[in-house]
């Protein structure tokens, strides 16, 4: 996957600045304007939606979340990669076991690492255990192999999640979720078909690692990938993007961004 | 047509092409694995070829139904006329016992029998077919399903449960136990958007095992028939490695049908020939689809599930 490895295009600090600060003002806006509401986080999940706000997402209908196979297989799979990177385990169906059995470690012993997912999976029955398991090997083994692991200069970090707080506003916090990063790009493995929002979730995490990173530092490029078909979106550190990113924000959010209403 | 002019791809099917009536996981293995020293290389046009040719016939679609008309989803179920696969919507969640019939019966066999296969290939034993079948079922989403499952007249659900022995026993006996290195992985779900997204073909890989190269077929995959017909699940095969090839550049090199009910098997290589007549039948299905756009409309609403 050379998106992964090609250089950034190189971007005008002036422009970046000046657009990453707006974006900064819109954000604190969009803060105070929520001061005493709930608490919101923003992630892909909620600019998907809130961009097909009438419609299944996924074709699925919108429903409470809840553990299954389906839901699980990335938090499982990511693990996995990475027991896979760090050579404790020699292949996705080794690293999911492995992961699985740290889940019933977990909860019987009381560990404090032990999270709701272990103890879904420590409660499973047998055969329910090994449905979850198939499920996460199978989203583990196509992200291991589609990505040639020795390709990058430093070790690359599976799975980790970043946020963003609000400085205004306790109650606001934005999610980047990225399956891979290295120094230079962020790799999103997507679900569902090729939709209008994907452009708007990508920049979602081009926009948290902006606000995240100090000075005048730019983010590395999003890399969106589709296994079921093989195709890749590919989002570049542009102003334009760090604009998109909070208009989805904003969508989100429930407030204008009608820029973007005529895209879904 | 664009398509690329054939090339010999591989050498001619081994012995095993043929059907057998029955057979043993190891037997299944070392067909599949054949000499590890001939894998063949597939022209890097190849993909390019089929892919044109499908977006030519699929242009002619999509100017018949319209810019804006929702995506055209087709699998197995809507290009070939097969009923077993689950066609790559999670089974079709929402219309498992459906009719009530014979067609409704088959659907819920074959989603049973498939949560089997996944947890024989996952763990390597299967308990009670049936508790164990309906578990899968249950943390997989199909809560609803299972339900209805349950709720089954009693002469039904005993029917169910005196079949599935039956399937988790030639599964037992006919899946090979992969060594976690050949990367054996279940429900491989291909999609592929033509005309940018306005059609898309999908389908469903029961099991693939194999290390993708680039250039070389390496990935054997394995399909499972719960009631057949034999050609029809040997053609859904073929699909798949159609799509494989749109996918990846290469299809699998090898093939395995496996079928549950009488443990029957045969294994194949996959011969360019077998693309490029499903790739002529999906384009023939998709200018006549064309000709009559209202009735692709309602089959677009049935793959989504």
């Amino acid at each position: 996957m050379n998106a992964l490895l090609a250089p950034v295009p190189a971007v005008d600090a002036t422009s970046w600045r000046f657009t990453l600060e707006e974006a900064k003002s819109k954000l604190a806006g969009l803060a105070v304007r929520r001061a005493g509401a709930v608490r919101f986080r923003v992630t892909d999940h909620e600019v998907r939606t809130a961009f097909t706000a009438d419609s299944a997402v996924d074709g699925r209908p919108n429903q409470p979340f809840a553990w299954t196979a389906f839901t699980a297989r990335r938090s499982i799979g990511v693990a996995a990669v990475r027991l896979l990177l760090g050579g404790t385990a020699r292949s996705p169906l080794e690293a999911v076991r492995y992961r699985m059995a740290e889940s019933s470690r977990w909860v019987q012993e009381g560990s404090s690492s032990a999270t709701k997912l272990d103890r879904w999976i420590h409660s499973l029955p047998p055969a329910g255990r090994a449905a979850v398991g198939a499920e996460a090997v199978t989203w583990a083994t196509r992200l291991w192999c589609a990505v040639d692991w020795s390709s990058f200069p430093s070790a690359p970090v599976v799975g980790r999640d970043h946020w963003w707080d609000s400085p205004h506003s306790a109650l606001l916090a934005l999610r980047g979720r990225a399956d891979v990063r290295s120094d230079i790009a962020h790799l999103v493995v997507l679900s569902g078909p090729r939709r209008g929002s994907v452009r708007a979730e990508l920049a979602l995490v081009t926009l948290v690692e902006a606000l995240r990173l100090r000075g005048d530092d730019v983010p590395g490029r999003v890399v969106g990938w589709w296994p079921d078909s093989g195709h890749l979106a590919r989002v570049e550190p542009e102003p334009a993007v760090l604009t998109l990113g909070t208009e989805a924000v904003e969508l989100a959010l429930g407030g204008a961004g009608t820029s973007l209403r005529p895209a879904a | 047509m664009v398509l690329v002019a054939p090339r010999p791809l591989l050498r001619s099917a081994p012995p095993g092409d043929a059907v057998a009536d029955r057979g043993t996981g190891a037997e299944v293995l070392a067909q599949l694995r054949g000499d590890a020293a001939d894998r063949p290389r597939f022209d890097p046009g190849l993909a390019g070829g089929l892919r044109a040719w499908l977006e030519d016939a699929a242009y002619d679609l999509v100017a018949a139904r319209g810019e804006h008309a929702a995506p055209l989803l087709l699998g197995p179920r809507q290009l070939l006329g097969s009923h077993d696969e689950l066609d790559g919507d999670d089974g079709g969640a929402g219309r498992l016992v459906g009719d009530g019939g014979a067609g409704g019966g088959r659907i819920v066999l074959s989603r049973l029998v498939h949560a089997l296969l996944r947890q024989l290939v996952h763990t390597g034993v299967i308990g009670d077919p049936l508790a164990d079948a309906l578990d899968a079922l249950r943390v997989s989403g199909s809560g609803a399903e299972v339900r209805e499952i349950e709720s089954l007249p009693a002469a039904a659900r005993a029917a169910l449960a005196g079949t599935l022995p039956l399937h988790a026993r030639n599964l037992t006996e006919l899946v090979p136990r992969f060594a976690p290195g050949w990367m054996p992985r279940t429900n491989d779900r291909v999609a592929i958007p033509l005309a940018g997204g306005r059609i898309i073909l999908h389908g469903l890989f029961d099991l693939v095992v194999g290390l993708p190269q680039p250039r070389t077929a390496s990935l054997c995959a394995l399909g499972l028939s719960t009631s057949g017909p034999w050609a029809a699940a040997r053609r859904s095969l073929h699909y798949l490695s159609l799509l494989e090839t749109l996918r990846t550049g290469t299809p699998p090199f090898r093939l395995a049908l496996l079928e549950s009910a009488s443990g029957r098997y045969g294994v194949e290589d996959v011969r360019e020939e077998h693309l490029r007549a499903l790739a002529s039948h999906i384009a023939a299905w998709l200018a006549q689809a064309a000709t009559v756009p209202t009735s692709t409309a309602q089959t677009a609403q049935t793959a989504h599930g």
